[in-house]
């Protein structure tokens, strides 16, 4: 029998499967568990340590999670804050340079793509920062206009600095002129690191950004800085629950985007998803726009709700009901809060449950208990998100704890 | 003042709008960058001083509902020949006369094919005038299709019921397929093929084995697919779409280019010319193709995805023009003086057609051209002074770019090409060629604003018709920017002077802005 073995070179020929991140020579040796996820392409880490770990890390302390694999894309040119108008609901137009602000962009239906964060260095000069790949969407989008669209996802290293303690980390590492910095703030470092004071956990936070080939420096400058505040690295597992806590949706999961959606009754309006705010009808024309104002004619055929759970069974999947019988909806992300101590899950109902009908709600949870499956019907109550408020994610001067 | 609606372009459809919007008493502007009227369809001059037909030189789909709609015979229209037969020449000098679906040898001889070619063309008339009721209204509609239109779609399927259970199940067989495959079933290929594939692939950028063009050939079927000779040439028709707008009360202004739309509250309110003019109108119809349509609007009031749609609509012109004005006429053995005043065809076969195609699909020159010539002034001795005359050949497949580039010499080398072609019929017609007009593609799109320099602004076929055309979403005449509307050749049913589009539109245009005045 012939064996072949794989040499470096049959390697080499061409690049399959995931990529490491320019973080990786670092964080990898943090990991325990060896819990590694795919994640655009990347190799992302579901957990280093235990999950409660991190997650009270988090709330209690500062955390690192690499956000290297989120897509970015930078829009330059005379027309692009046209270009980016006519991409996003909200008026970026009203934005402050030097801010980020959080927005969704539609389909022709007006049916949500995406969401992600628009960063606004000066009126010629934005980076779009998201979750799916966007760049055909777009030149598709930017066609006829003056702009240049660069896709920056692999040569933009981030990485997510979160906790209540992040403040004290960055001061710490000598960033200067962090303290001024309010939420949506962003400001330049050292000439190519960049620092926005945003994140996903509804915390103190910040983001910093730096060329790939300069994200172990970046390292090597955070962690020291964090040994007296409790720094650690943490996953997606961690941090999803934070995202949850804090309200956020997140595509896939709360909402499936409608280039994704094969069937045609699955994309969902801004309005639907709560964001009925960041969409500017009075800014002109932007994609989407007349099937949006359509929409809100006709009002929301969906809503994504808060939901307070009774008992402590997450309830992620769960079916809800009205009176126990009638099928209302469904729960798209649950968790039991260790900070808030309550059940707690995002759900979509079809309307008019979710909006005239908000009482006699009741979530169908299955679990398993060594070995045998469970069902409970426990009673679902609205709430209002996020559920994780605190005053030290807005507080300026930030605090150092 | 403010106008009801502003026309673009008064080609014979943006005329047939303004027409039947200003016979309902609206107020009608129209305007045209040229000096005038017709676009594709005007008079030029071709050489000498000559004017003529320079680019259409036949008048085809244009029907009696449509010519009395738009009052054309009491304003003039009138022709020099009518159902002018189609003399399919031949290499042999066998040549062949087609009229209508009889066919025989110029000498009178019977052709051997001439039943099996009966027996075709009647069932294509057949099957076109199933087709007819669906190109005189917006296309049917596929979402939330309403009460009258689900009737109308099954008056279609009824009417291919009653057509009985042989010519239904040949409907359905051949609808989609292409006119090659659907011709030499019946006949061989030769001149008779050639002549009936010529009308299923005329001005698009399609072959006979092209997937489609049954449909096409059914298209140019419609009304039995005679062909008339305007007196005055093919702008003397147009100057009775002229004179019917100026008498309805429209408005025409000459050498008036647009240069954008005025856009308000998401919504068209009037036009701004090239010298800086802005005129004001509550609705906007353009005869320009969609593309061009949305730039003078301004992408930015257009869905990204629209965008994408219009951009990527087909219309690459494979079909150029060479004109000759001679001194003397043309005289091809074995014809008559009324045979040489029809229309004349070398389309040896339809092979010899798609090899044709090739050529022009990598960019090169045709060696063995595919024409469609008439003389008009055989028939119209006021359209030429001492004896001259032109000549007016439709040259299929030639390429919107050529390999080598367009230049003085690749257009003498086309004109060459298509006399050297003529002179096998006629020998002494280098000898008679006085002057030449030559206008490819590129100087289609150039004169007339066509985009590739197609005849339709957009090919003509199974993926970009009906509700498909010119593109999905738009199929309606209606843009999506408020008051908009298309209602040139790029709109359902499509090319050809019908008047079909222009008609369609205007009719929209009445309903919708009857419904939004009442709103």
């Amino acid at each position: 029998m012939t064996v072949i073995k794989p040499t470096r070179t049959d390697a080499k020929a061409v690049a399959r499967g995931l990529i490491a991140s320019p973080f990786d020579a670092r964080l990898r040796p943090f990991s325990l568990y060896q819990d590694w996820m795919p994640w655009a392409g990347y190799v992302s880490p579901r957990r280093y340590d235990t999950v409660e770990t991190e997650y009270f890390a988090i709330r209690n302390q500062a955390t690192l999670f690499d956000v290297s694999p989120m897509h970015k894309y930078r829009i330059t040119g005379p027309d692009a804050t046209q270009v980016m108008n006519r991409l996003v609901t909200r008026d970026v137009a009203k934005m402050r340079d030097m801010r980020v602000g959080y927005s969704l962009w539609c389909d022709e239906d007006g049916h949500v793509i995406d969401d992600g964060t628009v960063f606004r260095f000066s009126p010629t000069d934005y980076r779009l920062c998201c979750q799916e790949p966007q760049y055909s969407w777009l030149h598709d989008i930017a066609w006829g206009f003056d702009v240049t669209i660069e896709d920056e996802s692999h040569g933009i290293a981030g990485v997510s600095l979160q906790g209540p303690t992040s403040f004290a980390v960055l001061e710490r590492a000598g960033f200067a002129g962090v303290e001024a910095m309010k939420p949506f703030d962003m400001m330049h470092a050292d000439g190519d690191t960049l620092i926005s004071r945003t994140g996903f956990t509804g915390d103190l936070g910040y983001e910093i950004w730096c060329p790939a080939e300069k994200a172990e420096t970046l390292f090597d400058r955070l962690w020291p800085a964090g040994s007296d505040f409790g720094l650690r690295p943490i996953g997606f597992d961690a941090l999803n629950m934070t995202r949850i806590e804090a309200g956020f949706i997140a595509p896939g999961v709360d909402f499936q985007s409608s280039h994704h959606a094969l069937r045609p009754t699955r994309g969902r309006t801004p309005f639907e998803l709560g964001f009925g705010r960041l969409v500017a009808f009075d800014k002109g024309h932007f994609n989407g726009r007349r099937a949006l104002l359509e929409a809100q004619k006709r009002g929301p055929r969906y809503v994504l709700v808060g939901l307070d759970i009774e008992g402590h069974k997450p309830a992620d999947g769960a079916f809800i009901y009205h009176r126990k019988k009638k099928e209302a909806g469904h729960v798209t992300s649950a968790l039991w809060s260790p900070t808030c101590k309550r059940n707690l899950a995002v759900a979509e109902l079809k309307v008019p449950f979710g909006t005239d009908i908000l009482s006699d709600l009741w979530a169908e949870i299955y679990h398993h208990k060594e070995g045998k499956w469970e069902r409970v019907m426990a009673r679902a109550t609205v709430a209002e998100r996020p559920f994780f408020k605190h005053a030290r994610r807005g507080a300026t001067p930030p605090g150092r704890y | 003042m403010r106008y009801d609606s502003i026309v673009i372009g008064a080609g014979h459809n943006g005329l047939a709008a303004a027409i039947l919007l200003a016979k309902q008493g609206k107020s009608v502007l129209v305007l045209e960058k040229n000096a005038v009227p017709g676009g594709m369809a005007a008079n030029g001059e071709i050489a000498d001083g000559i004017q003529g037909p320079q680019l259409a030189h036949l008048m085809g789909g244009l029907g009696k509902s449509e010519i009395d709609a738009l009052d054309l015979k009491r304003h003039g229209l009138t022709f020099a020949a009518q159902s002018v037969p189609t003399i399919a020449l031949d290499e042999s000098g066998r040549h062949v006369v087609l009229q209508g679906s009889e066919a025989s040898f110029a000498d009178g001889g019977a052709h051997p094919d001439a039943a099996a070619f009966k027996t075709l063309r009647d069932r294509m008339v057949r099957f076109a005038d199933k087709l007819a009721t669906l190109t005189q209204r917006p296309p049917p509609r596929l979402d939330g299709i309403d009460l009258r239109e689900a009737a109308s779609l099954a008056g279609l399927a009824f009417g291919i019921r009653g057509m009985g259970k042989t010519d239904a199940r040949e409907f359905m067989r051949v609808l989609l397929s292409n006119a090659y495959d659907a011709i030499l079933d019946e006949i061989d290929d030769g001149v008779v093929a050639g002549a009936l594939g010529l009308d299923a692939v005329m001005g698009g950028h399609i072959g006979p084995r092209s997937p489609g063009t049954v449909l096409t050939l059914m298209y140019r079927s419609i009304g039995g697919g005679a062909r008339h000779i305007p007196a005055g040439g093919m702008g003397g028709a147009m100057r009775a779409f002229e004179a019917s707008a100026q008498a309805a009360g429209a408005e025409i202004r000459y050498g008036a280019g647009v240069h954008t739309m005025i856009v308000e509250d998401d919504r068209v309110a009037g036009v701004l010319l090239t010298d800086g003019t802005e005129i004001r109108s509550a609705s906007v119809l353009s005869s320009l193709d969609p593309r061009s349509t949305m730039m003078l609007a301004g992408p930015a009031h257009f869905d990204a995805e629209m965008v994408r749609r219009i951009r990527k609509i087909r219309a690459k012109g494979c079909t150029a023009k060479v004109n000759l004005v001679l001194n003397d006429a043309p005289r091809i053995e074995g014809l008559t003086a009324g045979q040489m005043a029809g229309r004349l065809l070398v389309a040896p076969s339809l092979n010899r057609m798609e090899l044709a195609f090739n050529r022009a699909k990598y960019g090169e020159l045709p060696e063995d051209p595919i024409l469609e010539v008439t003389i008009p002034s055989l028939a119209d001795p006021a359209l030429t002074t001492d004896g001259k005359h032109i000549l007016s050949a439709v040259v299929q497949y030639t390429p919107y770019e050529l390999k080598d580039g367009w230049s003085d010499k690749t257009r003498a080398a086309l004109a060459n090409a298509v006399i050297t072609a003529l002179a096998r019929y006629d020998s002494g017609m280098a000898g008679r060629v006085t002057a030449q007009q030559v206008l490819t593609p590129m100087d289609i799109e150039t004169l007339t604003g066509a985009p590739g320099g197609h005849w339709h602004h957009g090919e003509m076929i199974a993926d970009q018709m009906l509700m498909l055309r010119p593109a999905p979403g738009i199929d309606r005449y209606a843009l999506p920017l408020g008051g908009l509307y298309l209602c040139g050749a790029s709109c359902h049913p499509g090319g050809d002077v019908t008047a079909l589009p222009g008609c369609n539109a205007a009719r929209v245009v009445l309903a919708q802005e009857t419904r939004r005045a009442a709103a």
